[in-house]
This record gives C-alpha cells, sequence and structure tokens, in this order.
C-alpha cells in the first residue's frame, strides 16, 4: 500500500514537473485566432525541449474592465495585453511585474526605442511591445486620375494637400476630399507636427497658438471643400468612407488594409506619410501599441519570462509580418524583404512602419499620462465636433475645451 | 313638418352607429396590424440585411439581387457546372463555366472587351483571414472573351447599344495521375474600360467597385445557397476552431443545448421537490424558509458573482459548461411558482392516496407531479429560454474558452471579430440562427405556456 502511494505521489510530482503551464490574455475574436495559431506554430515548438507550454485566452467585450477584475480576483494570466492607451496608471498600481530583471539591456535594444519608451514609467520596462501601428494616408489612385489630380506624396504640407483634396472634391460629384472625423486620436497628429504637446513642462494641458493653428487647418478641411463630415456620409471613420469611395483619402493606419480586402478588394489605392506642417516643415503622428506584460502574482515567472522572450523573438515577428497581420516591434525587421515586396498592401504597411522612425516625425504614443485617455479627449473631441458643424467659433470652442480641461488635468 | 323634422333624426343616429361599429373595427384591426409591422417589421428587415452584400447599405433596399429568382436560378445552374454542387457550389476538375456580361456603351464610343481575371483572395478580417483556402488562381483558366451581340437601347435617357460578351472558364483535369483540390469557390474580377456601363450578367455581381468600372464576384459558382444564404454558409465554414478546424457555431449550439437541458432538469427536479415540501409537508419553521427563499429572489445577481465566482473558482470550474449548471441549478422563482401551484392542489387527493395506502414519495411521483404538467411546462419554456440566451453568467464563467462558449457569448465573439471590421452579414446570420431553437420550443410548448401562466385550479 504504502508502495502504491509513493509511486502515485512520484507520478502526480512527475506529471505536474513535466510541464509548465503559461497562460496568456488578450484580446478575443480575430486576436484569438492569430495568437492560438502563433503560439501552436512558433512559441511551443521552440519552448517544447524546456517542458512549457503556453496556452491564450482571448477576452470577448471589454478587455480592460476583464483585467482589472481578473488581476483583482487572482485568476490573471501569467502575461497579457496592455493597451498603451490606458497604460500607466496599471503600472503605477504595482500589479505589473518591472521586465528589467528578466531582459539584458542588449535584449531590450532590439526593439523600436519609440515603442519601448512607451511602456517605461520611472526607469522600469513593464511590456516588451507586441507589435503596433501609426496614421498613414491612404489615396484612391482612381479618384486622382479621374479628377486629373497629382496623388498626395511625402513632400506634401498641409496647404498643397488640402489644395489637392479641394480639386478632387470639386471635379467629381458625390465624392469627399476626406472624411473628417472629430476624434483626436487623427486630429492629434497634425498638433504635433506644430510643436504642441500634450502636456507641457508643469503637467499641464495648454492649447496654445501651435494647437490652435492645427486646430483652425483641420476643422477648415470641411469649410473649405477639402473635406465632409464622416457623420454627414453616414460613415464612422475615415476608412469606412474611403472603403465606400464616398472620399478620396483616408487617415488610418495599417488596419485598414484588411478591412479594403474584404470590402473593396479591386482598390488601386496608394499610401503615403501624413503631410508637413507648412510652418515648421515636420510631421507627426501617433503610436497605438499594445505590450505583452507579466502579472506581479504570477507563479511562474521564469517560464513566463521564456514564453515572452518566444512571443517577441524574430520568428515570431516575422510570422505575423508575413502574414500581414501585424507590424513587428523589432527594429531590425525594418529592413524585412517583406516590406519591400511589390503591392498596395505592402506599400501600406511599410509606409505605417515608417511613421515610427525619425522619417515620422514627432511621434507621440497614444497615452495620456496617468488620465483616462478617453476622459482627457474629451474636450477636445467636442471642441473639434462644435466647430465643423458650425455651432461655435474656433475661439469660443478652444477657450471651452481649455476650461474643461483645466478642470480635468490637475 | 314636424314628423319631418323627427325622421332625420332618426336615420344619422343608425349611420353614427354604423360609422361607429366599424371605426371601432377599425382601431382594433389597425392597432393589431400596427403592433405585427412593430414587432415583425425589424426582424423581416434584419433578416434581409443577413442575406445582403452589404448589411450597412443606405438608403435600405428590398430588392436586391439575392431575392430575385433569376439569380437564383443562375446560382443554381452554376453550382452544377462549378462542382455539380447545386446547393454550396464549388469549383472542381473537369468543370466548364459559361459567363456572359453585358456592358451599356454610349453612342461614339467604340465598345472594347473587358479584362477578366480569377483573382487570388483572402479574407481581410475575422476568422477567415487566419486560415488558408485553396485559391481557384491556379486552377482556372479564362478562355478569349467574345462579342456576342450589340443592341441599340436608351439607358438612362442617353442612346447608345448594350454590347454582351462571353467567355468561359475551364478546370482542366490534367493527366490522370495529378490530384487535384476541389475549390470551395471560385472568385470573379471583370475590368471594363472607363465609360462602359456594367448593364447585366449571368449572375448579378457582389459588389461594383472602382466607380462601376470592376465587376466583382466572390464566387461564380456559388450555387443556391452559396448565393443567397452566403452570409450563413459563411457562419458555419469561415468560423472554425483554428487549432482543431471544428466548427465554432455547431459546438457553441451543442453547448446552449446542453447547458440549457441540463438546468431544465435540474430546476424541475429541485423546484419540484422544494416546491412540494414547502407547499405540504411539515416543516418547523417552514415559513421562515420560503420568505428566505423569497427573499433571495430580490437580490440582483450582479450582487452575488463575484462570491459566486471565487465559488467556482475554488471548485476548479471556471471555463467549464458545468460552471455555468452549477450556478445555475435552480432558482427561487421556480421554486415559488411550483410551491404555489402544489397549494392549488386538493389536499383530499393526496389524502385519498395516503389511505391507499401510498407513502409520500408515491404520492408525489405518482399523484402529484402528473397533476402538475402545466407548470413543469411553464417552468420547462421559462427555464430554457432563460439559459439559452443567458450571456451575464456566461461570459463570467466562460470567458475567453472559445470551445465552450454558448451562443450568446458566441454571438458577442463574432461581434469582436467581424463588427469591428463592418462584416456585419454574419452577425445578423448567426443571430437569426440561434434564434431558431426558442422559436421551434415556443411553437411546441405553446400550449403549456399558456396553460402554465393561466392556471391556477386542476382540470380533467
Amino acid at each position: 500500500m504504502k508502495k502504491i502511494l509513493v509511486t502515485l505521489a512520484l507520478a502526480v510530482l512527475g506529471l505536474a514537473s513535466a510541464q509548465t503551464v503559461v497562460k496568456l490574455q488578450g484580446f478575443g475574436g480575430n486576436d484569438t485566432a492569430i495568437m492560438s495559431s502563433l503560439v501552436r506554430e512558433i512559441v511551443n515548438p521552440a519552448l517544447e525541449k524546456e517542458g512549457i507550454r503556453a496556452e491564450y485566452q482571448g477576452i470577448e467585450g471589454d478587455y480592460r474592465a476583464a483585467l482589472l477584475n481578473a488581476l483583482s480576483a487572482g485568476t490573471a494570466a501569467d502575461l497579457f495585453y496592455v493597451d498603451i492607451f490606458w497604460s500607466e496608471p496599471l503600472f503605477a498600481s504595482g500589479r505589473v511585474e518591472p521586465l528589467n530583471k528578466y531582459f539584458t539591456p542588449q535584449e531590450l535594444a532590439v526593439f523600436n526605442r519609440n515603442l519601448l519608451n512607451a511602456f517605461t514609467l520611472r526607469g522600469n520596462v513593464y511590456g516588451l511591445p507586441k507589435d503596433f501601428n501609426t496614421l498613414a494616408v491612404q489615396f484612391n489612385k482612381d479618384l486622382f486620375d479621374e479628377a486629373k489630380v497629382p496623388y498626395p506624396n511625402q513632400t506634401d504640407t498641409w496647404d498643397t494637400f488640402k489644395d489637392k483634396l479641394k480639386r478632387v472634391q470639386a471635379a467629381i460629384k458625390d465624392v469627399a476630399g476626406l472624411c473628417v472625423v472629430a476624434d483626436h486620436a487623427r486630429f492629434g497628429a497634425f498638433a504635433h507636427a506644430t510643436g504642441w504637446r500634450p502636456f507641457n513642462a508643469q503637467g499641464r494641458t495648454v492649447l496654445d497658438a501651435n494647437f490652435r493653428r492645427a486646430f483652425e487647418w483641420y476643422t477648415s478641411l470641411v469649410k473649405d471643400g477639402a473635406g465632409k463630415y464622416a457623420q454627414d456620409l453616414g460613415e464612422g471613420w475615415t476608412g469606412g468612407c474611403f472603403g465606400a469611395e464616398k472620399a478620396a483619402v483616408a487617415i488610418e493606419g495599417a488596419w485598414i488594409g484588411g478591412f479594403l480586402r474584404d470590402k473593396a478588394p479591386n482598390m488601386r489605392y496608394g499610401t503615403t506619410l501624413i503631410p508637413l506642417d507648412p510652418v515648421t516643415k515636420q510631421r507627426g503622428n501617433f503610436i497605438f501599441t499594445v505590450s505583452w506584460s507579466m502579472n506581479a502574482a504570477s507563479r511562474n515567472k521564469e517560464a513566463a519570462a521564456k514564453v515572452l522572450r518566444a512571443l517577441t523573438s524574430p520568428e515570431a515577428q516575422n510570422w505575423i509580418l508575413s502574414r500581414g497581420l501585424a507590424l513587428p516591434s523589432r527594429s531590425a525587421l525594418a529592413n524585412s524583404p517583406i516590406f519591400q515586396r511589390p503591392g498596395k498592401e505592402n506599400e501600406l504597411n511599410r509606409v505605417v512602419f515608417q511613421g515610427s522612425t525619425s522619417v515620422g516625425g514627432a511621434v507621440l504614443p497614444f497615452k495620456f499620462g496617468a488620465l483616462d485617455g478617453g476622459n482627457w479627449m474629451r474636450p477636445i473631441n467636442e471642441a473639434l465636433q462644435a466647430v465643423i458643424t458650425g455651432k461655435k467659433t474656433v475661439d469660443q470652442a478652444i477657450a471651452d475645451a481649455q476650461a474643461e480641461l483645466n478642470r480635468i488635468v490637475r | 313638418m314636424a314628423t319631418q323634422a323627427v325622421r332625420p333624426m332618426r336615420k344619422p343616429d343608425e349611420r353614427h352607429l354604423a360609422r361607429q361599429r366599424w371605426a371601432r373595427a377599425g382601431w382594433v384591426y389597425g392597432t393589431m396590424l400596427a403592433l405585427a409591422v412593430f414587432f415583425i417589421g425589424p426582424f423581416y428587415v434584419a433578416f434581409l440585411g443577413s442575406l445582403k452584400d452589404n448589411p450597412l447599405e443606405w438608403p435600405f433596399r428590398y430588392s436586391f439581387p439575392q431575392t430575385q429568382p433569376k439569380n437564383w436560378a443562375a446560382a443554381w445552374r452554376l453550382g452544377q457546372l462549378g462542382a455539380g454542387n447545386p446547393w454550396t457550389g464549388g469549383f472542381a476538375p473537369g468543370a466548364e463555366v459559361p459567363f456572359q456580361i453585358s456592358y451599356f456603351v454610349e453612342e461614339g464610343q467604340e465598345p472594347e472587351p473587358p479584362t477578366v481575371t480569377v483573382p487570388t483572395r483572402r479574407a481581410g478580417a475575422g476568422l477567415g483571414a487566419i486560415f488558408d483556402e485553396v485559391q481557384a488562381a491556379p486552377y482556372a483558366q479564362v478562355s478569349e472573351v467574345q462579342e456576342v451581340s450589340r443592341r441599340p437601347a436608351v439607358v438612362g435617357g442617353q442612346p447608345g447599344q448594350i454590347v454582351t460578351y462571353a467567355f468561359t472558364i475551364r478546370y482542366p483535369r490534367g493527366d490522370a495521375t495529378a490530384s487535384l483540390p476541389t475549390v470551395p469557390r471560385l472568385p470573379l474580377d471583370i475590368e471594363a474600360p472607363r465609360g462602359q456601363r456594367y448593364y447585366a450578367a449571368t449572375l448579378d455581381p457582389n459588389r461594383l467597385e472602382r466607380r462601376g468600372r470592376v465587376a466583382s464576384w466572390d464566387s461564380i459558382t456559388p450555387g443556391f445557397f452559396g448565393y443567397v444564404f452566403r452570409n450563413y454558409v459563411r457562419v458555419f465554414n469561415e468560423a472554425r476552431d483554428p487549432n482543431t478546424g471544428a466548427s465554432f457555431f455547431l459546438r457553441w449550439t451543442a453547448n446552449s443545448f446542453f447547458v440549457s437541458l441540463a438546468v431544465v432538469l435540474t430546476t424541475l427536479l429541485f423546484a419540484s421537490l422544494g416546491g412540494y415540501a414547502l407547499a405540504r409537508m411539515y416543516l418547523p419553521g417552514k415559513n421562515y424558509l420560503f420568505a428566505f427563499i423569497v427573499f433571495t429572489m430580490t437580490v440582483p445577481g450582479q450582487a452575488t458573482f463575484i462570491s459566486n465566482y471565487l465559488v467556482l473558482r475554488d471548485l476548479g470550474l471556471l471555463g467549464s459548461l458545468w460552471g455555468m449548471i452549477v450556478w445555475s441549478a435552480v432558482g427561487a422563482g421556480a421554486v415559488f411558482i411550483m410551491k404555489q401551484f402544489f397549494e392549488s392542489i386538493p389536499r383530499e387527493i393526496e389524502e385519498a392516496a395516503l389511505i391507499d395506502g401510498a407513502t409520500p414519495v408515491t404520492t408525489f411521483f405518482r399523484i402529484i407531479l402528473p397533476m402538475a404538467t402545466p407548470a413543469l411546462g411553464a417552468l420547462t419554456i421559462l427555464t430554457f429560454q432563460g439559459m439559452w440566451n443567458e450571456f451575464f453568467k456566461a461570459a463570467v464563467v466562460l470567458s475567453g474558452q472559445q470551445a465552450s462558449y454558448t451562443l450568446p457569448l458566441g454571438l458577442s465573439f463574432f461581434r469582436s471579430a467581424y463588427g469591428v471590421a463592418g462584416d456585419w452579414g454574419l452577425m445578423l446570420a448567426s443571430a437569426f440562427l440561434s434564434m431558431i431553437p426558442i422559436i421551434i420550443l415556443f411553437v411546441v410548448f405553446q400550449r403549456y405556456f399558456v396553460e402554465g401562466v393561466s392556471t391556477s385550479a386542476l382540470k380533467g
């Protein structure tokens, strides 16, 4: 009897030590499909020898709420996504493990500097960038040809860009130049180009003369016949208008590629960088990114670090890039031959990738300090909407937004 | 004079009464019709939307390619020609698919034949994006495009001519040793020179692109279902588990049935036993117990779900369908309904059984329970419907385990996988499919449903 018990105990121990399961948590939907395949084809084969197995779990619905709940209940996975938009309050909470212990500075240096900085708080790296996106200008070649207007290109300034849009909109009935959205996630890229920053040295948000210049230009697009308000065209984003050929250009990231593949597979479109501010001769942009971060309460931190290494390995990022699913966060992959292939989607990916480099100009992560991003952006979005729809003057709208921001940013 | 003055008084009175009768009937029927339109209308519009290539199109059209019998017949025939499968189509070795397309060419312009290509199509978003679909492009051979006819016509007030072109797409068998795959679909793009307007084709295209220059088909050998119910077919074909390749939707349907039926069984068992004990058995403090049960009905599920979640976590039931079953096994409301029902059964019946020597268990199972069919039927339908539509508990217990999702959670999965890309057709289709079992249940059990609600005394 004793013998059997000992054998049993050993067998259980053996089973337990044979395989360490590292749980991963992230967005549901498409991400589940992509990450499960990545884990199956790249990550698990690489870690099989070490007895580590990763399992991905996608969360439907409100990911942020689900993650915070899981962290409080102690059921969060060992590694999870953190969206840059709400990363800082979470990193500051102490529930995320700093990664400096597990990765050497050399290992961290291979990642795009801008991206890594976005996940660094008080000198600690709290996440490795999974992938990223920036904004770029997509243009419909047919519409520009039909209007006999040259395509937008990377030497365009706001003025020449607006002029081209005006000419397309004037030449073709039913087509807008750009469908303009009242959203800081698009407008902000232009504001950054002027030298304006969301927070000044004192940590306040000041809507200064630079901001005003970008604001005036952006809201004048509709008034001056270079664009139409997206809601007036029955769309919620610039890509929706673009896919339906209601607008000649869109300002979106690489995510528009998959959308267009379904919605308008034959569209002849090109991609170029965001136009330059005519005064500063600079461009601006946002970086949208998600990190892989480690649970501070994880029981398998060493194993999780190994899985993290495999998830962000060159092989894994190449696998994702070659399927056109996302852009790699490793700087070395900028020279990947995949970017140099011909084709509209490769051009899109290439230009969006360039947006994060020095060509991209003033590139800021899509986060707003320790504040809730949605809350911070609201006054600016409302100001944009009020001016575009003619409800307020620029002066009035900026003054109101400033008053509101003074209340929010303390 | 006086009689003359009285008579006209009577006549309008009768007419007034008749008018009032008609008005009353008009109001009743009008209200019923309005209610019917109010409730059925959205379903009808959503159903039409689920058939469309672009469910979000505005203005909304009630007549579109998928509703036209001409296309039904064409889709059936082309599916037959493509793979010998008139229902879901395909493109098999040996297939020979003739196709025609007509353009309107304005007067003074010389018609030019269009360019025909079989493109490589990969899904851009949703689950389809991660599967490598077998493409028709490497196997399809397009014959030369030939002009078939020209006839003068006036389209939109402009004089000109309608020119028809024909071509054939073949799938050569090659030599006998090569094993060639049957391709699920045969996409097609036909690009016309600028100025030629698409007029008609053997099968109406799924979309016109590039300002009408390119007519584009997802498949020209779709079969009847593949064309008319394309989004419904996609629900089954496209949404598959990336690890096993099994259809998610079938799995979710099975899961929903399993959970709903299991909970119906546990509810019927526990609620009838509990209800009977509270109604008839001698139990000290029974009324307090009953008051407590009724009190628990007033506590919202959201208030207790965290503790339930933690209990399920410690039991290791998170992510498993059993977790949902344990959580929903019986509700206070069900016990309440059964208790009220049992109290309406005359005591004399049980006393008669007692005199005949029946034990309480025999009395319950052989006498009382068969009499409780209406209440049990009502409970069945309410519980089943409640579990079938249960989203909150499923979201809490099953989060992240796609293979063990129930249908409502699956629909939310579709929303995050397809809705973000504006692909609402598949979502509408899956929502309609998930409704079917509940509709069948209502049709079958509606007698019990009505009886259960209205019953207060014994029958027969």
